[in-house]
C-alpha cells in the first residue's frame, strides 16, 4: 500500500512538473470574428503565432490564440474583455477593435493591467491617457498611427493638391453621425481647411443608416463647394457607389473606411472608383518591402475567404505581435508590466525596401516630441509628418480607387505609384 | 432647389408605395401585422444579387426568380405560421419578428455581416434640372405605379380580388357567401411575399443588400399602412408620397440626420387624431 502511495505521489509531481514546463503563453483577440476589420487582426495575429511556435516558442513556452467576438459593440466588448481576463486568463490582449469598443474596454484594461496592443483604433485621446497617467496605462500600445497624426499629415495633401494641383478653394463637409465623423469634421474645420487655405461652406451630417444619398449630395452641390470631404466609417461603400451611380459633379476626397480594404471594389459593385481616402500604412494598393509581401503570400495561401488581403491592421498584428512576444523575452514574461512595457517602447523593426527605409514599427516614448506637431505620442506606433520621410514612414498616404478598380498610393510622392485623377464626369 | 425636391420625391415616394404595397394586402385582408415582411425585400435582394451578379443571368430572371421566391416565402409563412396561429395575432405578430431576425442570421451565415452593393438593374444616369437621376430608380418608380395599378384593377375587376375585400371587411361573412378565407388568404400572402421581394430588388439596387436591410423597410410598410389607413391601395400611393416627399424636403431644408424624425411624427399625430387611417375604413 505504502509503495502504491509513493508511487501515485511520484507520478503527480512528475505531471505537474510536465505540465508546468509546458504551459502555453495564452494571447486574447479581442475584436469582430465577423468583420473584415477584426478579421485582419486576428489572422495577422494567428500568422505571428504560428511562425513563433514553429522557432520555438517564446520563454520555453509555446503560443496559443483564444478569441473573444465584440461584434463590434461596446457592450460586448466589455464582456469580450472580461472573458479573456478572468475565464481565459490571456497573458495578452490583441485588439483588432474599433475605436467605440476600445473606449469601452479600456477602463478593464486599466483594472486588470493586461498587455495590450491596439491595430485598428486610433483616437488620440487614448494617448492623451497613456501621456496623463503613465503607469496607469503602462500595458497599452497602439501601433496605427493616432487620428490626430493622420490628420495633421493630410493638411499637407490639402495644401499641396486639393489647393496646390486642383486650384480647390472650398469645401463641404459630408460626414456621418458618429463620434469618428465628429471628430474627424473638427480637425477639417480647424486644421485642414484653415492651414490649406479652403473655404468650409457646409457641413452636412447623415444618419449612418441612410440609404439615399441623392438629396444629400443635391444639398452638397447647392452649397456651391469645390469639393466634398466625405467622413464614413460605417457602410461607407454604400455613400460611395451612389456618388458613383448618381455621378456627382464634384470630386470627393476624405476618409472612406470601406475603401481601406481590397473587398471595396466587390462591395461596391464595381462602382467605387473615383474616390480618395487617406489610410493608414501599408495601405492598399501599397508598395511592399519583401518582408510584409511573404507575410501576404502566406496570408493568401493559407485563407480564401474575406479579406483576401489584410487589410493595415493585418499587417500591425503580425508585426505587433512578434515585438509583444520579444519584449516577453527580454522582460522574462508579460507578469512584470512595468518591464515588459519598458521592453515593447524599444522595440524597433525598420522594413527596408530598395535599399532604404520604408516601414518602422517602432513606439515613441514618454517624452519623445514630435517636431511638427510638438506633441508627444507615447506608446503609439512611430510615424513622420515630415518629407522624406527619413525617421519613419508617414503617418498616413492618401489612395486612390480608379474607375477600373484599379488602386494606388497618390500622395505623399515619396511612396506614390499612381497620379491622383478626377472621376470622368467631373469637370 | 424646388424641381430637385420634386424629382427626388417622386422618385423616392414611388420606391415606397412599392415597397408598402405588400404589406398593406396582408395587414387589410389578414388583419396582421406582418412584421417578417422586411424580410420578403432581403430575400429578393439577396437572390437577385446571387442569380444576376454572381452567376451572370440577365436582370429579368433575376427578378423573375426573386419574386418566386418572395410568393414561396409568403405562401409557406401562412400555411406555417399564420394559418396555425390565426386565432391569436399577437402570437403571428411576434413570431414574423422573430422569422425575419432567423432569415437574417442565415444570410449572415452565407453571405456575411458586410453590406454590399447591387449593380443597377438599368444602368446610367440622367441630370435633369441639376438634378443627377438613376434610370434605375426611375424604372422603379415606373415599376411601382405599374404595380400599383395593376394590383388595384385586379382587386376591383377581378373575383379573387373581390373575394379578397370581403374577407378583409368581413371573413365570417365572406364564409357564409362562399368564399375561401383560408385559400383568400393563402393567395394574399402569395401576392404579399412576390410584391415584396420585387420591392427588395429596387430597394437594394438603389440603396444597398445588407443582412440588415430588411428593418427600413419594415418601418415604412407600417408608417404607410398606420398613416393610409386599412384597405386602401390607393391610400397606400398616396402616403407613401407624403412620407417620401417628407424626408426629401427635411433633408434638403432642415438637417438629413432628421429624416425619419417627422415620419414617425407623422404616425403618431395620425394614432391621435385620426386612428383609422386617413383613408381606411371604420374599425370593426
Amino acid at each position: 500500500m505504502k509503495r502504491v502511495t509513493s508511487l501515485l505521489a511520484a507520478t503527480s509531481a512528475l505531471a505537474l512538473i510536465a505540465g508546468a514546463a509546458s504551459a502555453d503563453i495564452t494571447v486574447g483577440f479581442i475584436g469582430s470574428t465577423s468583420s473584415d476589420t477584426g478579421l485582419s487582426t486576428l489572422r495577422g495575429a494567428q500568422i505571428a503565432i504560428d511562425e513563433i511556435n514553429a522557432a520555438g516558442g517564446v520563454l520555453g513556452q509555446q503560443v496559443t490564440l483564444v478569441t473573444a467576438d465584440t461584434q463590434e459593440d461596446p457592450t460586448e466588448g466589455v464582456k469580450a474583455y472580461e472573458y479573456l481576463a478572468e475565464t481565459a486568463e490571456v497573458d495578452f490582449i490583441i485588439s483588432g477593435s474599433i475605436d467605440d469598443v476600445s473606449l469601452g474596454w479600456l477602463p478593464r484594461m486599466q483594472e486588470f493591467q493586461i498587455p495590450t496592443l491596439d491595430t485598428w483604433t486610433s483616437y488620440i485621446g487614448i494617448i492623451d491617457m497613456v501621456v496623463e497617467d503613465p503607469e496607469l496605462m503602462a500595458p497599452y500600445f497602439m501601433n496605427v498611427a493616432s487620428d490626430e497624426a493622420l490628420a495633421t499629415l493630410y493638411i499637407n495633401f490639402g495644401a499641396d493638391v486639393l489647393k496646390g494641383q486642383f486650384g480647390y478653394d472650398s469645401v463641404v463637409i459630408l460626414a456621418e453621425d458618429t463620434a469618428f465623423g465628429g471628430a474627424i469634421t473638427g480637425l477639417v474645420t480647424e486644421a485642414l481647411a484653415p492651414v490649406a487655405g479652403i473655404e468650409v461652406k457646409d457641413i452636412i451630417v447623415y444618419d449612418i443608416n441612410t440609404n439615399d444619398f441623392a438629396p444629400i449630395f443635391s444639398k452638397a452641390q447647392n452649397s456651391g463647394a469645390d469639393f466634398i470631404y466625405q467622413i464614413s466609417s460605417v457602410n461607407a461603400q454604400v455613400i460611395s457607389s451612389q456618388y458613383v451611380k448618381l455621378q456627382v459633379p464634384m470630386m470627393m476626397t476624405g476618409v472612406n473606411v470601406a475603401a481601406l480594404g481590397m473587398e471595396y471594389w466587390g462591395d461596391t459593385g464595381g462602382a467605387g472608383g473615383g474616390i480618395s481616402t487617406l489610410s493608414p500604412v501599408p495601405a492598399v494598393g501599397f508598395a511592399l518591402d519583401d518582408r510584409s509581401q511573404a507575410f501576404v503570400d502566406t496570408y493568401q495561401a493559407r485563407y480564401d475567404s474575406r479579406p483576401f488581403y489584410p487589410h493595415f491592421n493585418g499587417f500591425n498584428a503580425y508585426y505587433g505581435l512578434q515585438q509583444a512576444m520579444a519584449a516577453a523575452e527580454q522582460a522574462g514574461g508579460f507578469d512584470d508590466v512595468a518591464a515588459w512595457s519598458a521592453a515593447m517602447v524599444n522595440q524597433d523593426l525598420v522594413l527596408e525596401k530598395d535599399g532604404k527605409m520604408w516601414l518602422n514599427y517602432g513606439f515613441w516614448d514618454q517624452g519623445e516630441v514630435e517636431p511638427v506637431t510638438g506633441r508627444t505620442y507615447p506608446h503609439n506606433v512611430k510615424f513622420d509628418l515630415e518629407a522624406p520621410f527619413d525617421d519613419a514612414q508617414p503617418s498616413m498616404v492618401v489612395i486612390q480607387w480608379q474607375e477600373d478598380g484599379a488602386v494606388g498610393v497618390v500622395y505623399p510622392p515619396e511612396y506614390a505609384n499612381m497620379e491622383i485623377t478626377l472621376p470622368s464626369w467631373v469637370e | 432647389m424646388l424641381l430637385q425636391i420634386l424629382i427626388q420625391g417622386t422618385l423616392l415616394s414611388g420606391l415606397y408605395a412599392l415597397i408598402a404595397v405588400g404589406f398593406t394586402l396582408i395587414f387589410s385582408v389578414g388583419r396582421v401585422l406582418n412584421l417578417a415582411y422586411g424580410a420578403y425585400l432581403m430575400l429578393g435582394g439577396y437572390v437577385f444579387f446571387f442569380i444576376s451578379q454572381q452567376l451572370g443571368a440577365p436582370a429579368v430572371v433575376g427578378v423573375l426568380c426573386a419574386a418566386v421566391l418572395g410568393c414561396a416565402a409568403g405562401l409557406l409563412k401562412y400555411r406555417l405560421i399564420a394559418r396555425p396561429l390565426g386565432d391569436n395575432p399577437v402570437a403571428v405578430e411576434i413570431s414574423t419578428l422573430i422569422l425575419a431576425v432567423v432569415v437574417q442570421s442565415g444570410i449572415v451565415l452565407i453571405y456575411g455581416d458586410s453590406s454590399k452593393i447591387l449593380l443597377p438593374i438599368v444602368p446610367g444616369v440622367i441630370r435633369v434640372a441639376g438634378t443627377s437621376v438613376t434610370y434605375n430608380l426611375v424604372v422603379a418608380t415606373l415599376a411601382s405605379w405599374a404595380i400599383l395599378i395593376a394590383l388595384y384593377l385586379f382587386v376591383q375587376r377581378t373575383h379573387i380580388g373581390r373575394a379578397m375585400r370581403a374577407v378583409s371587411m368581413d371573413r365570417k361573412g365572406a364564409a357564409i357567401s362562399g368564399v375561401d378565407p383560408d385559400v383568400i388568404n393563402m393567395i394574399t400572402w402569395g401576392i404579399s411575399g412576390l410584391l415584396g421581394a420585387v420591392a427588395g430588388v429596387f430597394f437594394a439596387s438603389y440603396t444597398q443588400l445588407s443582412p440588415s436591410m430588411w428593418v427600413g423597410p419594415l418601418i415604412i410598410s407600417v408608417a404607410v399602412v398606420i398613416v393610409g389607413g386599412i384597405g386602401s391601395i390607393i391610400g397606400t400611393l398616396i402616403v407613401a408620397h407624403i412620407v417620401g416627399f417628407m424626408e426629401v424636403i427635411v433633408i434638403a431644408v432642415i438637417a438629413p440626420e432628421l429624416r425619419g424624425v417627422f415620419t414617425m411624427g407623422l404616425i403618431i399625430g395620425v394614432l391621435i387624431l385620426r386612428p383609422r387611417g386617413l383613408f381606411g375604413r371604420e374599425e370593426l
